[in-house]
């Protein structure tokens, strides 16, 4: 044995055939699950995000005349909470990926999905104006701004779990889509109530769910989860 | 036991061919990345990793980040269907005796 011969090199030839199957299905989960460390950290934020962004935008209105939340309050904190959660999004979706070289067409549509989202975004901007030109209200576009954005945002979840093969993904667009059909219903401003809960309240329970996955207890690596 | 891959069946080279086979076959992961994920120290993941590459299942590609240069790790496709074959045999193994 040289020097630099690793010091494990004797026990190996011991290692029998369920000791080695054992150890394979727990490194391969481990590794998974590192991998992923930062997806509950990204949910979270779009969770508080939402959950406390569209609950303050409800408030504008919402339990009025009892209680008015001043709108500047209302609508620099909904911005500053989206602005902080595309931040996290950022810097742990950086960290995840870090020394991972992606091949060129994973490379190439990961870039193409990054890009849709702010060209969907100004999209759904630049109709709104187009709207509000032809006479939308200030009422239906309290309704149309907010509803148009979720349901891209619920489209772009179902997409991902299509192109990435995740389940959790497509269940989570899915039901982000039904909530954007369904809130508009409710009109001005409970709207925006159904927003912060259902829509605030998936990313919420997708947390925990990832965060029990990622951080859970280390079992005997069977595999399962 | 004889027909279990000597080059796979050693715990350390097991660990990393396992950690390579989790990425996408055209991904590649650099050398301090792979050893932060694997807990292992920098002489023990290179001594395995040569002798892996030696068999002609992991590439071992030399690039640079700005100055800096990293080496990345990826399974070969000949690394990728021995590990599989491996993982079969020793399924076989396991429940193959009926």
């Amino acid at each position: 044995m040289t020097p630099d011969e690793p010091a494990d090199e004797g026990l190996d030839t011991a290692m029998d055939p369920a000791a080695a199957l054992e150890l394979l299905t727990s490194e391969q989960n481990r590794m998974q699950r590192r991998m992923a460390a930062g997806l509950p950290v990204i949910l979270g934020a779009w969770g508080i995000a939402w959950s406390v962004g569209f609950t303050m935008l409800w408030l504008i209105d919402g339990l009025a005349p009892g209680f008015r939340m001043p709108l500047p309050i209302a609508v620099v904190t909904f911005i500053v909470l989206m602005a902080g959660a595309v931040v996290v999004s950022a810097v742990a979706g950086a960290r995840m990926g870090r020394g991972i070289r992606a091949g060129a067409a994973a490379a190439w549509t990961g870039s193409v999905f990054g890009l849709t989202w702010p060209v969907g975004f100004a999209a759904i901007f630049v109709l709104g104006s187009a709207l509000l030109s032809a006479g939308m209200s200030r009422e239906v576009a309290n309704i149309y701004y907010p509803t148009a954005s979720v349901m891209f945002v619920g489209i772009m979840y179902f997409l991902a779990g299509g192109i990435w093969q995740n389940w959790g993904s497509i269940v989570m667009g899915g039901w982000i889509v039904l909530v954007a059909c369904i809130a508009p219903f409710f009109g001005y401003p409970t709207h925006y109530l159904v927003f912060a809960v259902a829509g605030g309240g998936v990313f919420l329970v997708a947390t925990v769910l990832t965060a029990i996955w990622a951080y859970g207890r280390r079992d005997s690596g069977t595999g399962r989860r | 036991m004889t027909d279990l891959d000597p080059v796979i069946h050693a715990q350390g080279r097991l660990r990393i061919t396992a950690a390579l086979a989790t990425l996408d076959p055209d991904e590649s992961i650099s050398f301090p990345r792979l050893q932060e994920l694997l807990g292992m120290t920098a002489g023990n993941l290179s001594t395995h990793l040569r002798k892996l590459e030696d068999a002609g299942y992991v590439d071992v590609a030399k690039s640079f980040k700005g100055r800096t240069p990293v080496t990345y790790l990826s399974l070969t496709r000949a690394g990728r269907r021995a590990f599989e074959d491996y993982t079969e045999t020793l399924r076989s193994f396991l429940g193959g005796v009926s």
